[in-house]
């Protein structure tokens, strides 16, 4: 059986043009997709059973066993975290959102040690911003500042900017100027027409000087900034100025060094200066497919994106201070519900030794770092390619995901539903 | 099936003609019956106002530029906090609240049906997501097509059957409701920054002019059979002057439709603006209301401004740019690939700021000005020129001269030279108020067939009974009764369930999406159409297959089916 | 009236890392006669089951309440929040918000302060004998005004962002800043007696004075000569111009990073 126009579910490009070929239930072909893509279609190692540790040892169990025992982790927890979320589909986060709610427990997603950054520019400035269709069809300037489009989103540059045919753009290969600014020379510098290299913990003082470039005021800059010669900054900020249709795109490495929000927040406020002049635009490369997905859900549902604490019955927001890292560095969180992510691979040290001193429950498919970290762990579906529901590309364009293939496995959504039944039977019974 | 009686109802039903009338309601299911069995349980409504639940013909409540308006704003999400109370969930946001917030506070105040203003077709997904979480309501959705390329392509060849055969599948296929233009050709030619200023003037990427796109437009709808005419937002909204582009958009409009307006435009206080810059800014409600006296055509809504806090956000994204460049605060933009674009900023309207001033008179004004109640709709756009909350002070300006004159005290001292206000001595009486809140906006949504907007055997079960005996009260002297009164339902009920009991939610509610469905011959079927697919493969970011919105997001709907002309 | 309020140590409870919100400490909420509950997580217990509290005497206003906190309060936020008169003295160091919102009134810190200390403050005086971490007299997300009025004083050393959004009030600081200190600045005074780092950056309005270095200066400052201050040399440098900004930065010695 073939499926045509299925959603990769993998990274925030979304791409929604993959061809995947299934026989006998087992994906056997897959074509389109990028090799971060591919991987993630055809891998095939899973848990296949709840685990749970038993006296030191890992031990399978049924699921209403491990639900049960999450159930009254959670409702016994003073300070519950529930996190990840990225990795699966909006109708299941919203069941997390419920629950955190309903136990008054901290919520917080991947955004947290990716993109929080931007989200807090953006809400101090705002986001000129658009759907990527309209880089592809008008952009004669790309800007890649701080990102590596052909590591982290292979497809980015053919679908959206680059290699993309696009109404307005007659010869995308002679029509768009690519800029690249980072602080070495990524596989990315190569294609660009000019790379601009800032030392480490300079993003800030560049775009400044940029900004002040494009407000005509370029006799204030000195002549070096942060690494960058300023006859090249002076080049950059013509550059910009001339473009009929500019576009930023950001990643980790603006977001994530010194200065974080603050960097952001800069480049958007350099955006918002040049539409002064001409057309621009800025985008954040987000990493994971559905990661924008639980900012939506979260934002609709208690108002704001990420970092919510409803301990005190009302959603509260304070990055900083309801941010998982933060939270777990403090070793706050008495118990800790983990779907869909994999902090074990990536948090600071600190804070995975305080997810393992608390009990912690993953709901995954598959056995990965944080396994190591758990009480328990609930296998499900996999999202996008065994359940269907909605995911937010990275410019905030809902798209459906596909289910490919049959399965025996619940998913997070029924999982979770069940832990909040089970969570109110407890509650009942006192 | 449960069934409701209401006893000692003192019933305001435009629609059916009751005018002030004591008498009971019986309610089976969901819809009102002639009479009740026996075991209906029974509510007293000791005389107390009761209307067909309200209808918000134009607010933004749902999608990607309303989330995004609480995304940007933890500022506006804290100031709205309430806490988890019996059924009712948290809700954050004061202008922009989250969907429980706008879903309960809407039926605090009566409401029962909305309609979203602006959906961007690309991401309708995402509204009929949000539809989902306000429970209380029942939602229907206006679709961009201000700057849809397939649209304009046909439009530039004046081939108005190929347009509309575009629009029925576009409406399908994102489940929309309703054709809305924003700033036409001013969205597309904002894809690269500009805008168009005047509606006879060709914009930048098609041989077209915004006059050329609502003209054409409009003959589509007709030949679409659509329940509701063109929904517009007029061009220049918020430019000193713009008048005389309202004026010219009016009189472009051809009388198509015995059972309602050909064009529906919305938030007129924002085009009704005199003067050649801020300077000699002024009102000129008096020719717009003029004009829309002289065409039965034309239904506008109020678009009314209150003064404080909100957040304004629409799909006319070189207006909010505009207004960023004036205000210098947080600005969004998201311009949506060969469809539209979105703009967000917020604005605090002060008292003291002359052009506020203004603002707010001129949508007074407008409500005042134009004769019939059943050709203009209360709304302030919201959030844009308050968030709904404010109707209740808006009904009571509008009925008592007295309160306009304590209000019009505190503003900006200028205003009087300004605006003609202070002249206008009409009081709006009980049955306008129910007309231009519900009756009137089922008319001009074109509603009335599907059992909306009034009380008779037959209708849906959408009730509002207010604490307000009416004969005790003189509005033009109690208005604070009236804002009392309409700011807390005694009940709500929806679909025959009551749904909100003195301001508060008592249950979870289900509600249902109303869209459209034109029957097209295949020979207009676009989902075969080699040009349109192309269109779609080349320059779409996503695949068309995976651009309609899937059955699962439409829950509980209900599908309205048009014969078309084509 | 004094009130005496002493926590007592939380090792026996469930988790002692969890922070107590204590928003109902102040002397308004002891005036008002309020049971006084506070947040422990997803709980909300009264004060008494987490310190001792002690009342003596009575008053006729506001500002005739004292309130003494011992113990450890360092994972206690939110004290002083909206306080509009008497005092509040802390003997060991406070957790996160102390004195949000609060309009009148003093907060004298013994110890150390952490993250958000007068954030949004309009009025009153807080004095912190120690250090203070992040945020010091800033804003909330969302950047709307921080600090509006009323003064900051710190004998120690401050976190990054201090007097983010500044907009009004005066602020003290005697050892040195984190980065970024007076982001976006609105208005008020901020004098920093140490060093500090990107100072000022994108500010809009108001004035700020470096005794020590000003590391990796923002690049879009107009120089505009020197001038005697106090008796000391400093730069004058007016910006930010990136932000069209008309802020006075006064630093005595300055870096670029080049
Ligand atoms: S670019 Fe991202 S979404 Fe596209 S195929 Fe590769 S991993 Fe999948
Ligand atoms: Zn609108």
């Amino acid at each position: 059986m073939e499926s045509r126009d299925v959603p990769c579910p993998f990274c925030g490009c979304l791409c929604d043009d993959v061809f995947v070929t299934v026989e006998n239930n087992r994906i056997i072909g897959v074509e389109n997709c990028c090799t971060l893509g591919n991987a993630k279609f055809l891998s095939k190692k899973r848990l296949k059973h709840p685990i749970m540790r038993k006296n030191g040892k890992w031990v399978e169990v049924t699921y209403e066993e491990a639900i049960d025992e999450t159930a009254r982790i959670l409702s016994d927890a003073m300070r519950p975290l529930l996190y990840g979320w990225s990795g699966t589909i909006g109708e299941a986060q919203v069941v997390g959102v419920h629950l955190a709610e309903e136990i008054g427990a901290l919520i917080d997603s991947t955004t947290s040690v990716c993109h929080n950054p931007s989200i807090l520019a953006i809400q101090e400035v705002g986001h000129p911003g658009c759907t990527l269709g309209q880089v592809k069809n008008r952009a004669d300037l790309v800007v890649y500042w701080g990102c590596n489009p052909i590591e982290a989103h292979p497809r980015h540059m053919s679908r959206y900017t680059t290699y993309a045919d696009g109404y307005f753009i007659d010869n995308t290969a002679s029509d768009r100027t690519v800029i690249v600014v980072d602080i070495r020379r990524s596989e990315g510098a190569k294609v660009a027409d000019e790379f601009v290299q800032v030392k480490p913990g300079g993003d800030y003082l560049v775009l400044s000087a940029l900004r002040a470039m494009v407000r005509g005021k370029s006799d204030v800059v000195p002549e070096s900034v942060a690494g960058v010669k300023k006859v090249q900054l002076q080049r950059v900020a013509d550059l910009m100025m001339k473009a009929k249709f500019g576009a930023v795109f950001f990643g980790l490495g603006i977001t994530m060094s010194r200065g974080k929000y603050k960097n952001v927040r800069n480049a958007i406020e350099l955006v918002s200066e040049l539409n002064r002049r001409t057309k621009f635009t800025i985008s954040a490369m987000r990493g994971h497919f559905n990661v924008y997905g639980f900012n939506e859900v979260l934002t609709w549902m208690a108002g704001y994106p990420f970092a919510v604490d409803f301990s005190r019955g009302i959603a509260f927001y304070n990055p900083g201070e309801t941010t998982v890292i933060d939270l777990l560095e403090r070793r706050e969180p008495d118990a800790c519900l983990v779907v869909a992510s994999d902090p074990g691979a990536h948090f600071p040290k600190s804070t995975i030794e305080h997810m393992a001193a608390i009990p912690t429950v993953q709901i995954d498919p598959c056995v990965n770092a944080t396994t190591a970290l758990c009480q328990v762990q609930i296998p499900v579906a996999i999202t996008g390619i065994e359940v269907a529901g909605t995911a937010y590309r990275m410019d905030g364009v809902p798209i459906r995901m596909k289910k490919v293939l049959e399965t025996e496995f619940p998913t997070d959504q029924e999982i979770l539903e069940r832990i909040v039944i089970r969570i109110r039977e407890i509650r009942a019974d006192g | 099936m449960a069934e409701i009686l209401l006893k000692n109802a003192y019933v305001i039903d435009p629609i059916s003609g009751i005018n002030g009338e004591l008498m009971d309601i019986a309610l089976s299911g969901s819809r009102i019956v002639e009479e009740a069995s026996p075991k209906a349980e029974v509510i007293d409504c000791h005389g107390f106002l009761t209307l067909p639940g309200g209808i918000d013909s134009h607010t933004h409540y749902s999608g990607t530029k309303v989330n995004f308006g609480r995304y940007m704003s933890p500022e506006d999400m804290r100031a709205g906090r309430t806490a988890r109370r019996g059924p009712m969930h948290i809700t954050s946001g004061y202008s922009v609240p989250t969907t429980y917030g706008n879903s309960y506070r809407y039926s605090a105040l009566g409401y029962t049906t909305l309609v979203e203003g602006a959906m961007a077709p690309l991401e309708a997904r995402h509204t009929h997501e949000e539809f989902k979480f306000t429970p209380l309501q029942d939602s229907f959705a206006n679709t961009l097509f201000d700057g849809n390329w397939g649209m304009l392509r046909a439009l530039e060849d004046n081939d108005i059957k190929h347009a509309a055969a575009i629009i029925a599948w576009t409406l399908s296929a994102v489940k929309g409701f309703a054709i809305k233009l924003t700033n036409p050709g001013g969205t597309e030619a904002w894809g690269f920054g500009k805008n168009v200023s005047c509606i006879n003037q060709t914009i930048p990427t098609f041989d077209l002019t915004p006059a050329d796109i609502i003209k054409g437009a409009i003959r589509a709808n007709e030949l679409l059979h659509l329940p509701h005419s063109v929904h517009l937002h007029c061009n220049n909204l918020g430019t000193p002057g713009n008048f005389t582009c309202t004026l010219g958009t009016f009189g472009h409009v051809p009388d198509l439709n015995d059972k309602r307006q050909s064009l529906y435009a919305t938030h007129v206080q924002f085009h009704s603006y005199g003067g050649s810059g801020w300077g000699d800014f002024c009102s000129k409600s008096e020719p717009v209301a003029k004009m829309v006296n002289l065409r039965p055509q034309i239904v506008i809504d109020m678009g009314q401004v209150m003064f404080g806090r909100t957040t304004t956000m629409t799909a006319d994204g070189p207006m909010e740019f505009n207004l960023y460049r004036l205000h210098h605060d947080k600005w969004s933009n998201h311009d949506i690939e060969l469809e539209t674009g979105s703009g967000i900023i917020p604005v605090n309207y002060r008292k003291k700021n002359l052009v506020n001033s203004i603002m707010w008179a001129i949508g007074l004004e407008l409500a005042l000005l134009v004769e019939n109640p059943w050709q203009c709709m209360l709304t302030t756009d919201n959030p844009n020129g308050a968030p709904f909350v404010k109707y209740p002070e808006i009904i009571a300006l509008l009925m008592s001269k007295r309160y306009r004159d304590a209000e019009f005290a505190t503003i900006h001292q200028d205003t009087e030279k300004r605006v003609p206000l202070p002249a206008i001595d009409r009081e709006l009486d009980w049955h306008e108020i129910a007309v231009m809140t519900r009756a009137g906006q089922a008319k001009a949504l074109g509603i009335i067939d599907i059992g909306k907007g009034y009380l008779s055997p037959g209708a849906e079960g959408d009730i509002a009974i207010y604490p307000l005996r009416i004969d005790d009260i003189d509005p033009s002297a109690d208005y604070e009764k009236v804002i009392k009164g309409f700011s807390q339902t005694e009940y709500t009920i929806k679909r025959g369930r009551v749904v909100s009991r003195r301001g508060d939610a008592i249950i979870d509610g289900e509600n249902t999406t109303f869209w459209v469905k034109p029957k097209v011959p295949a020979a207009y079927d676009m989902q075969h159409d080699t040009a349109f697919q192309e269109l779609f493969e080349r320059y779409y970011s996503v695949r068309m297959s995976n651009y309609p919105v899937q059955e699962e997001y439409l829950h509980r709907n209900h599908c309205i089916e048009t014969e078309t002309d084509l | 009236m004094n009130v005496t309020i002493t926590f007592r140590n939380r090792r026996n409870r469930r988790n002692p890392f969890i922070p107590i919100e204590a928003e109902m400490i102040t002397p308004d909420a002891f005036f008002n006669n309020k049971e006084i509950c506070v947040g422990e997580g997803n709980r909300t217990v009264h004060l008494n089951e987490l310190a001792d509290v002690g009342i003596e005497g009575t008053a006729s206003s506001v500002d005739e309440i004292e309130i003494l906190i011992r113990g450890d309060a360092s994972l206690v936020k939110r004290v002083g929040e909206y306080m509009t008169g008497g005092t509040i003295t802390i003997e060991g160091s406070i957790g996160m918000h102390c004195g949000n919102f609060m309009s009148g009134g003093r907060i004298e810190i013994l110890g150390s302060a952490d993250g958000w200390l007068g954030r949004e403050m309009q009025g009153g005086e807080i004095l912190c004998h120690g250090d203070c971490g992040d945020y010091c007299a800033s804003g909330y997300r969302g950047g709307r005004r921080g600090m509006r009025g009323g003064s900051v004083e710190v004998i120690g050393s401050v976190g990054d962002f201090a007097c983010e959004h500044i907009a009004g009030g005066d602020v003290l600081i005697h050892g040195n800043t984190g980065d970024f200190a007076c982001a976006e600045m609105k208005g008020g005074t901020v004098t920093i007696l140490g060093d500090t780092s990107r100072v000022c950056a994108n500010m809009s309005n108001g004035t700020c004075y470096v005794y020590g270095c000003a590391a990796e200066m923002i690049p879009t400052f107009e120089k505009r000569g020197t001038i005697n201050h106090e008796g000391l040399l400093f730069h004058h440098f007016r910006g930010d111009v990136a932000n069209r900004g008309n802020g006075d930065l006064y630093t005595a010695r300055f870096t670029y990073l080049q």
